[in-house]
């Protein structure tokens, strides 16, 4: 069973020390996400026990060499994605890392350090694509997948010894059906381990090399964790940086503290990690369903740079996403806005509304906010709007439905006098208890052939 | 409590500050607690004489669209020499 190695970047990776390294990005789904603190809700829902973790470092950075194989011989540096004003690596190959350039430094400076090196502008578009597929590809093994952020993806195993034999065979199934999407050299990179519970797993696939994934049986987990770094650990890194600051480097020196200890130094978080720490508390693998995004693209003749020509298109877009029928009944909490830029490559911002809306404005001002901090680098030649999240059903769909028809469209005229539906009626009862009347009113037609537009319609107060 | 109307109207004419050109041609509308605004375009014109036998009726009407992209019906009463904005 391999050993883990100390790494000089807060992944815990023996890759660093070879020269591949990468900062955790914010946009990207946080590697700590994956072992939040379960409720005790989800606690009862059904998941995998066993977990099979397959990781891939600096999995972006691979892909762009996996794109430009002529760059595998020289010193590149992907930068990061996002609204950042100043401009910093993100991940840096294995000949740019000994040349002294490290991910979270800024370009400036990795340029005055390796004057030879290659700055990549991140494609996330891309990224994104081949995490689908990969998604995609890994249920054809286990039914039960739980993505972790790009590159690395949780695979429920429970019960899969019957299909594929034991865990060595289980591990190269998962890898065969890898080997169908990408090319060899970047599925040797893939790093695998497995062991009862995501939290092992990972610390598994850490101490992983190539080809030679780790295999932990729940008799060895508790001593397979112990020799293990406290940097393993997927918590804010102030935490692990305080525990080695005073001697505790490994998970069996964190066990041995009382738990109301590291309580009382880290909250929730002191309780999580002993308990990792000890192998009490196994995480199973929870199947994931992935929303499927509503998208409206808009592809330009020419590219376009102006930012209001971007914004006239982004209004457009959201206004067609909006319209659509999927989206109907349905508010909207998460959106993407991305573009194709000329020349290749691609550019993405996101946002998570504050409240579940169907306001185009209220969609589109925090994309354009987005945009002002980071706009696209190049030329768009298409620009996509895609919702990601949605809210909650609405309860008022039907309010106006005739009880007889499909609503009003096809009855031609609003509810009559007496033909209410239930919905409607009990929605004036309620608005009459609350404010002591009726504030509905139902246009009525006075004079709909008038030459005086006021004097054409009015609101006739609705009390049924 | 007050008790709501029966019967509100609608489409009811809003008073409005307008500056006009030379030929007598909306140039800047100021809508009620509003900055003043533009008049990009005027896209159509019609005028409404009526009801000459009881209260007579002389609007010129302007369907207009400001700077902010906001599209208006305005309408120029000939008879009291105001401007009004009928719909927003």
């Amino acid at each position: 069973m391999s050993q883990s190695r100390t790494s000089v970047e807060h992944v815990p990776t023996h890759l660093t020390g070879k020269g591949w390294a990468q900062t955790r990005h914010p946009t990207s789904t946080s590697a700590s996400s994956a072992f939040q603190p379960t409720s005790a809700t989800s606690r009862s829902l059904a998941g995998s026990r066993d977990a099979l973790c397959l990781w891939l470092p600096t999995f972006e950075l691979r892909l762009e060499l996996v794109r430009s194989p002529e760059l595998d011989r020289t010193s590149v540096a992907l930068l990061s994605e996002g609204e950042h004003a100043v401009r910093t690596v993100w991940q840096v190959s294995e000949r740019a890392f000994e040349a002294g350039v490290r991910p979270g430094q800024r370009v400036s400076q990795a340029v005055s350090l390796c004057p030879a090196l290659t700055l990549l502008e991140p494609d996330p578009a891309h990224y994104d694509a081949a995490m689908d597929i990969l998604l995609e590809t890994l249920t054809e093994v286990s039914p039960v997948l739980e993505p972790a952020g790009r590159g690395r993806v949780f695979l429920g195993m429970d019960g899969l010894d019957r299909l594929f034999g034991p865990p060595e065979r289980q591990i190269e199934r998962a890898f065969d059906a890898l080997f169908g999407i990408f090319p060899s050299p970047l599925v040797a990179a893939f790093r695998a381990g497995m062991a009862p519970g995501r939290f092992g797993a990972w610390v598994a696939a850490t101490c992983a090399g190539r080809g030679e994934p780790v295999i932990v049986s729940e008799s060895e987990l508790a001593v397979f964790l112990g020799r293990c770094p406290v940097r393993v650990l997927q918590v804010d890194t102030r935490m692990i940086e305080r525990l080695e600051r005073l001697g505790i480097d490994s998970l069996a020196q964190l066990r041995k503290l009382p738990e109301p200890a590291l309580v009382a130094q880290f909250g929730e978080s002191g309780r999580d990690v002993h308990a990792w720490a000890s192998g009490r508390r196994i995480d199973p693998v929870r199947p994931w369903h992935k929303p499927r995004p509503l998208r409206a693209s808009l592809a330009f003749s020419d590219p376009v740079g102006m930012v209001d020509t971007l914004h006239g298109a982004l209004h457009r877009l959201v206004e067609r996403a909006l319209a659509r029928p999927a989206r109907r009944g349905r508010s909207v909490t998460g959106a993407r806005l991305g573009a194709h830029l000329e020349g290749g490559g691609s550019w993405v911002v996101e946002t998570t509304l504050r409240e579940p809306t169907t306001v185009r404005e209220r969609i589109a001002a925090p994309l354009r906010a987005k945009m002002a901090l980071s706009p696209p680098p190049r030329a768009v030649e298409t620009l996509f709007f895609e919702i990601t999240d949605f809210g909650a059903p609405s309860a008022q769909k039907n309010l106006f439905d005739r009880k007889d028809a499909g609503g009003r469209a096809s009855a031609g005229s609003g509810p009559l006098q007496g033909d209410v539906p239930p919905s409607l009626r009990d929605a004036v009862k309620e608005l009459k208890l609350r404010l002591g009347d009726s504030p509905l009113y139902r246009v009525v037609e006075l004079d709909p052939w008038s030459r005086i537009p006021e004097r054409r319609h009015a609101l006739l107060r609705f009390d049924p | 409590m007050p008790r709501r109307p029966q019967l509100k109207p609608l489409g009811q004419p809003k008073p409005v500050h307008v500056r006009t050109d030379d030929r007598g041609d909306p140039e800047f509308v100021r809508l009620p607690g509003k900055t003043a605004r533009k008049v990009l375009q005027i896209r159509e014109r019609w005028r409404i004489d009526d009801e000459w036998w009881r209260r007579p009726i002389s609007r010129a009407y302007y369907a207009i669209v400001l700077d902010d992209g906001r599209v208006l019906t305005l309408y120029h009463d000939l008879l009291e020499e105001a401007w009004y904005v009928q719909k927003e």
